[in-house]
């Protein structure tokens, strides 16, 4: 017979979490496994800051290497310190921001032509080759 | 070898088009669809370029059937690619007017890259509308019904714009042969770029585009991305280069579809949307590329390079968004997410297609597009450089992050499919090889090297250095923080969710107000039409009435004097007449 580790309980008879133990998580038995090979590590909670680190960190980098490099472009004042980041950055954030008025101004409800769901339908002969 | 070298490939692949729709067997039907394109190939890599190599004559005109030169070279073979990969695409559905219509819709288009001549290109330029609208009708909706209706009414138009415009030129200079216009003054010319700009799909123009992909069959989307937009691409190239008007038109076409990109919530929509984007890139390359100049030149083999690059990413793309429509029955951003965890292959696929659109270093956008930004920016079009940077983070929002992060990535949808079937994870896989193989660094006769030895100006192309180390810090500067605009933006909740409905666009004023119009004017008819057909009925017995009172044997003219009025009068008239030649001849 083997020996059952012992339960540990506290002054108060509940139970004691051991060190070491970390909460059970939930499977996802329908994963595929190459999901969980290729994209495991972006279920981890820490991810999403880690990413935002590591990028926030790479966009220093890329400015501040800027000054170590002599560029020489057709159009003068391309040649600011970090202009292509910070034309990157606004130009994204001013397409992403105008979304919200635009959203309200343009949208509509999905039947507004009248004409039914745009959704084209699987044709009944497509089957797995 | 003699016919294989001097036949148009496309002819090939439209009569195999046609005899696939009449081949009941799938298997039969399969290999003809894969060994097409591929005969197709073989056939242009034995062409001799810039010699008519198939002339006919039909009704007095002088026809070029095929020939081959270094612009439409690269042009054909990215439509021939791309019939290969649509067909691979396909072979999961058992559709024989899918199968034929999709291989004599790129067949067409080969057709029509090649022609020497105007009247053979409408005839092909037809035909591509013709052949495509099955693509969408298949998909078996009303909304779809509606819109292959609309789409090939737009076709049809641009078809019949061109037909006019080539009634002028060969007025203007008894000749049909297609070269490249000098002014815009010519009729011909104005009316040529009007229906190029219909299938190129300019401001104003575009809403075919959104209107009719997204509601084109799964395989359908793939095979429309490639064929109609940049046939009008190739033929404005032709006809058109270095026309100023161009460069405005196309920065803003790559402008206008960021902002509606932002908010639509059909994914295949939103790359409906980049495609337009996209052929505003090669439409103002065009616009700068004054072939007099070595920098025109250069334009010139951006619009082209882009040209190549984007048929097979913008493929790609839509490949794994059909991928995606198949297994779950949506492309809708706001009923998918978390999708990698079924689909992992389709997602890395799409990863490639979205680094390649936004023009990462190492993917095939980023050796194509730099070659316009260069040239635009040697021009000193300060304005219209800064349009196509802006526009260049626009890509990289909409394609470059939106399409994969809400379909495979973002809020979990709970959906678990099964991962794409195996041809299309093939076709997919091809095209995201074909994406890094052309956009890493040149060696031995491979990688960028490669493409740019098939541009129209490979010594201009191989002069220019894509992968310096400025241009990869600058080009990375701007995606980095555009990414992490992104990312900032999603963390304080700044990021617009993704909504379902519709997003109002310039076709409101066709499908809305113009539709409106036609049915209240109708209506109007309906109601008054009687009313109005009673009156006149009433005005015109009235005088009639009148009339033969007046006119009749029994009328009053007729009676009293001694030979009754109407005599009198005729004479009267006679006279008058008789006056006034004798007046006149004085």
């Amino acid at each position: 017979m083997s020996e059952e580790p012992p339960i540990e309980r506290d002054t108060s008879g509940r139970f004691v979490k051991p060190e070491g133990q970390t909460a059970a998580v939930e499977e996802d038995d329908a994963m595929h496994p190459m999901a969980k090979l290729l994209f495991g590590w972006v279920e981890a909670k820490s991810t999403p800051g880690i990413l935002l680190g590591a990028v926030l960190l790479l966009a220093l980098g890329l400015i501040a290497a800027d000054l170590l490099v002599d560029r020489h472009e057709y159009i003068e004042f391309a040649n600011a310190t970090g202009f292509f980041g910070f034309w990157g950055f606004g130009a994204f954030a001013l397409a992403v921001i105008s979304g919200w008025p635009l959203g309200r101004l343009l949208r509509r409800s999905e039947d507004y032509y009248g004409e039914g769901d745009d959704t084209p339908k699987v044709h009944p002969s497509e089957d797995d080759a | 070898m003699g016919i294989l070298s001097t036949l148009n490939p496309g002819f090939v692949l439209v009569a195999l088009g046609i005899l696939t729709i009449a081949m009941p067997v799938r298997r039969v039907r399969q290999i003809l669809t894969i060994a097409a394109p591929v005969l197709g190939i073989f056939m242009l890599s034995l062409a001799d370029h810039e010699v008519n190599l198939a002339t006919a004559n039909a009704l007095g005109i002088d026809l070029i059937l095929y020939r081959v030169d270094s612009l439409n070279f690269i042009f054909g073979l990215a439509f021939l690619i791309a019939a290969l990969l649509n067909a691979i695409y396909a072979l999961h559905s058992d559709d024989r007017l899918q199968d034929g219509m999709a291989l004599a819709y790129a067949g067409a288009a080969v057709s029509a890259a090649f022609a020497g001549d105007l009247m053979t290109l409408f005839v092909f330029w037809e035909i591509t509308a013709v052949s495509s609208v099955f693509l969408i009708l298949r998909a078996g909706t009303k909304a779809a019904y509606y819109a292959s209706m609309r789409y090939l009414a737009i076709q049809i138009l641009s078809g019949v714009l061109l037909l006019d415009g080539i009634a002028y030129v060969y007025k203007a200079t008894n000749s049909l042969t297609i070269e490249a216009f000098t002014s815009l003054n010519d009729p011909g010319a104005m009316f040529i770029l009007l229906a190029i700009g219909i299938k190129a799909a300019f401001p104003f123009m575009h809403n075919w585009l959104q209107d009719s992909y997204p509601k084109a069959t799964v395989v359908g989307a793939v095979v429309l991305s490639a064929f109609t937009t940049k046939l009008a691409v190739l033929t404005c190239a032709r006809l058109f280069p270095g026309f100023d008007i161009l460069i405005w038109i196309g920065a803003v076409m790559t402008i206008f579809p960021v902002f509606f990109a932002v908010i639509e919530n059909d994914l295949r929509k939103v790359l409906a949307y980049s495609l337009n984007n996209q052929v505003g890139f090669m439409i103002c390359a065009i616009g700068v590329a004054d072939l007099t100049t070595k920098y025109g030149q250069l334009a010139m083999n951006g619009a082209a390079a882009h040209a190549f690059a984007h048929i097979i990413y913008k493929a790609l793309l839509f490949m794994s968004m059909g991928a995606v429509l198949y297994r779950t029955g949506t492309a809708k951003a706001s009923e998918l997410g978390g999708l990698y965890k079924s689909m992992p292959f389709t997602t890395v696929f799409c990863l490639i297609g979205a680094a390649s659109i936004s023009a990462f270093p190492l993917f095939s956008g980023f050796v194509a597009k730099s070659m316009t930004m260069s040239a635009v920016a040697h021009e000193g079009l300060i304005v219209v450089w800064l349009m196509l940077l802006f526009a260049s983070a626009g890509v990289l929002e909409h394609s470059g992050i939106k399409i994969p992060y809400f379909a495979f990535f973002g809020h979990d949808s709970g959906k678990r499919v099964k991962e794409a079937p195996f041809n299309m994870l093939l076709a997919m896989g091809l095209a995201a090889l074909i994406c890094i193989a052309i956009g890493l660094p040149s060696f031995a006769g491979l990688g960028y090297g490669w493409l740019y030895d098939l541009m129209p100006y490979p010594d201009v192309a191989n002069d220019y250095q894509p992968f310096t180390l400025s241009h990869i810090l600058t080009q990375l500067q701007l995606l980095v923080l555009a990414i992490l605009a992104f990312m900032l933006l999603k963390r304080f909740g700044l990021y617009p969710p993704e909504k379902p409905g519709t997003v109002l666009d310039f076709d409101w004023t066709y499908r809305k107000l113009g539709f409106g119009f036609a049915k209240w004017a109708g209506t109007v008819w309906a109601k008054t039409g009687p009313a109005m057909s009673h009156v006149a009925g009433s005005l015109g017995q009235a005088g009639f009435k009148r009339l033969e009172n007046a006119f009749s044997p029994q009328g009053q003219l007729s009676r009293g004097g001694l030979t009754g009025g109407m005599a009198i009068w005729a004479a009267a008239l006679l006279a008058a007449v008789m006056l006034l030649s004798f007046l006149s001849m004085n």
